[in-house]
């Protein structure tokens, strides 16, 4: 039963951690229809913000506050220089985007020196349930991301504001015709996401530490993640990096628990088995787990 | 002895030009500009100066480590200079940016052998630098080389000369101590690549002749952020102690996963041989505290001529963020430059390549970071001095030291 407990605690945990770091991503692909490249950066946004406020003598949790208004504002701004140049051309939006995530990331390579930085939780620490004892910050992050993901979904689809995101993704020409301002809702949705992006990286960096690739290493798991859930919806992308998520602790627990995987599956194999497992799935469901329009 | 002094214009102003531009580079801005660097020593000699080049990583991931390289190389040269250079000859420095990529390494490493024709290079930190730039330099470039980084051993080119402890070195001490303290389960979690391997075939060999037991040895991919079904494996297995090989980025979430999951508290111990000075930044205090370390030099290893070179350094370099340290491989390249200088000592001043190499394979007892050491004569490693530390509030206590531990490597 402890086991049992702690393998759930585990799994969920890092569903959450990709929930987290993959919506701002989801959002800005499903509503705008631009994959990007700089979503990475932004989650190293976040995490640097958290740096600069704890260098600065200022506790942790008030730079966690912070980076999500931070990384927003940063968003908004590069909306409005250059996003909006790319929104009738995908392939050149995936190119800028990556140019701007390169410009980021290997700025905080210089700003951090090129090194690694520990970066402690607000609150360390563990609690114990039986036998095991599990991470206090983990819990957290658990309750933050399920209540964060509950109120994005009500606020896209219970709200006049959501409503009007949904309809200018829809059918941007109907939408300026009815006497919306799709510019803006654009630049608002991407700031959005941005936003989001800057929380996760805050929220998680205390679990790993402070480094130039930390966003890049839940990109391309990111990515999978959307085109796994479909692209279009909120929620697919959602469910989508949820899985990925599970699966990644998942399949390390099943190599350590059953005797037999573990002969067979080494732990750099698990890895690439959770981009085969999508992989398969994806297949099988093109258009994602959840299809368009149903938000 | 023909010793002309040149004026010392603008001494001040190079030097916090150079701090200025490391900084620079450190940050990836500038690598790029950068083809080479010399560094003329203050005087001259009829003869000519000695020229070393630096081969090292300015920019990059690894420049944390190579520019702690390329201080000492600059302290240790000012060193010999300051006393009169090698038989009355100076050294000169040629700096070329490794750029922490083996491709970008080749070029890069060939102009110091063919523009700057140097007599010697020292560098490369990472083992796929030094496998990218060993044969540059050895065999096409006939120059030779000598590699500072503690490594994974089994390196025996012929000159190629290796300055950093090897595997044998770094667990023949550590190891049965650690067993002598009531370890009896060892878990080896590992990062994928060569060094982590190679370190844990001597590792479980001296485990398992001092009667301890290897119960878990697992390689990661270098970024994997999840480790809990292992740590879940170490604590059922209920193992005494944690050789750890995982290196950044995996680090910060395997230590903090293992932490949590109450190893320390419960008794647990873990050691990392790589763990040196510069940890404090990038493993959490209380995740530092009491892991042991065993490596050639600790800033608590109390010899006067550390002691006073480490002085010497921190006075060279005030507040740099790039400290002399054992990890760094910085340790390895002040024993590099001491053991070219020591080697031209005995050639009297010949600087061929096959001679120099010939009297440096016999050098012995020569003054380094955590005292003297020894080539062994026909394998390119040294036998050298090794420390068991264990962390304590951000500073590492000596708790057991071995003179000249062989480095049981191209016998």
């Amino acid at each position: 039963m402890d086991d049992f407990i702690k393998i759930t605690f585990d799994i969920l945990s890092f569903s959450c951690i990709m929930v987290l770091v993959v919506s701002g991503l989801a959002i800005i692909a499903s509503l705008m229809g631009i994959f990007n490249f700089a979503h990475g950066e932004f989650v190293l946004l976040g995490a640097y913000t958290v740096f600069v406020f704890r260098e600065t003598g200022l506790p942790v949790w008030s730079g966690m506050l912070a980076a999500p208004f931070l990384v927003g504002a940063f968003g908004l701004l590069l909306e409005i220089t250059i996003i909006k140049r790319f929104y009738k051309a995908a392939i050149a939006a995936m190119l800028a985007t990556y140019a701007i995530g390169l410009i980021i990331r290997e700025t905080i390579r210089g700003l951090i020196g090129g090194k690694f930085w520990a970066i402690e939780a607000p609150i360390e620490g563990v609690f114990e349930i039986g036998d095991s004892s599990f991470s206090i910050w983990r819990g957290i992050i658990i309750i933050f991301t399920i209540v964060i993901m509950s109120g994005c979904y009500l606020f896209l689809t219970k709200t006049n504001y959501g409503l009007k995101i949904r309809g200018a993704m829809e059918n941007p020409a109907l939408a300026r015709a009815c006497g919306i301002s799709t510019n803006k809702l654009y630049a608002f949705t991407f700031a959005f996401g941005a936003a989001l992006a800057g929380l996760a990286g805050a929220l998680v960096v205390p679990l790993y530490s402070l480094f130039a690739e930390l966003g890049l290493r839940f990109l391309v798991q990111g990515f999978l993640a959307v085109m796994l859930g479909g692209a279009g919806t909120f929620e697919g992308p959602v469910l989508g990096s949820a899985m990925i998520g599970a699966m990644v602790p998942g399949f390390q627990w099943l190599r350590v628990e059953i005797p037999f995987i573990s002969y067979l599956l080494s732990p750099v194999f698990a890895e690439v088995f959770v981009f085969i497992t999508a992989i398969i799935i994806v297949k099988f469901r093109p258009q994602g787990l959840i299809q368009k329009g149903r938000i | 002895m023909t010793k002309i002094d040149k004026p010392r214009v603008n001494d001040a102003s190079r030097r916090s030009f150079l701090k200025g531009t490391s900084a620079l580079a450190a940050a990836g801005w500038i690598g790029a500009l950068t083809g080479g660097f010399v560094l003329k020593p203050d005087w001259a000699h009829a003869a000519g100066s000695i020229k070393m080049g630096i081969a090292t990583d300015i920019t990059g991931g690894i420049a944390p480590s190579g520019n702690a390289n390329w201080q000492t190389a600059q302290f240790a040269a000012k060193q010999i200079n300051d006393a009169g250079g090698i038989l009355g000859r100076p050294i000169e420095l040629i700096l070329e940016d490794t750029a922490s990529d083996p491709g970008i390494a080749v070029g890069n490493v060939r102009r110091l052998v063919e523009r700057h024709k140097v007599d010697v290079i020292l560098g490369g930190i990472t083992s796929s630098m030094r496998e990218a730039i060993k044969n540059p330099i050895v065999k096409r470039g006939k120059t030779l080389y000598i590699y500072p980084q503690l490594y994974e051993g089994q390196e025996c080119t012929p000159h190629l000369y290796c300055t950093g402890p090897t595997p044998y070195q770094q667990c023949a001490e550590l190891i049965p101590y650690l067993i002598k303290q009531g370890n009896k389960r060892f878990a080896m979690p590992s990062a994928n690549y060569r060094w982590p391997q190679l370190l844990n075939v001597w590792t479980k060999r001296i485990i398992e002749e001092h009667g301890g037991e290897v119960v878990l040895e697992e390689y990661f991919p270098i970024d994997q952020v999840e480790y809990s079904a292992t740590v879940g494996k170490i604590k059922s297995e209920k193992v005494d102690h944690v050789f750890l090989t995982i290196i950044p980025p995996g680090l910060g979430a395997f230590t903090k996963q293992l932490y949590e999951t109450g190893f320390h508290s419960n008794g647990g111990t873990l050691s990392c041989v790589y763990y040196d000075e510069n940890s404090v930044n990038y493993v959490a205090p209380r995740e530092l505290e009491g892991v042991y370390s065993c490596l050639d030099y600790f800033h608590t290893v109390d010899d006067d001529f550390s002691n006073k070179a480490l002085a010497g350094y921190n006075e060279m370099w005030p507040g740099s963020n790039y400290k002399l340290t054992a990890g760094t491989a910085a340790t390895g390249m002040y024993r590099g430059i001491k053991l070219y200088e020591a080697g031209v000592n005995a050639t009297n001043g010949d600087l061929d390549r096959e001679a120099v190499s010939a009297a440096i394979d016999g050098v012995t007892n020569v003054q380094g970071m955590g005292g003297k050491f020894s080539m062994v004569p026909g394998t390119g490693h040294a036998a050298m001095n090794m420390y068991v530390a264990q962390a304590n509030g951000g500073k590492w206590d000596i708790i057991k030291s071995a003179n000249q531990v062989q480095p049981n490597e191209c016998a």
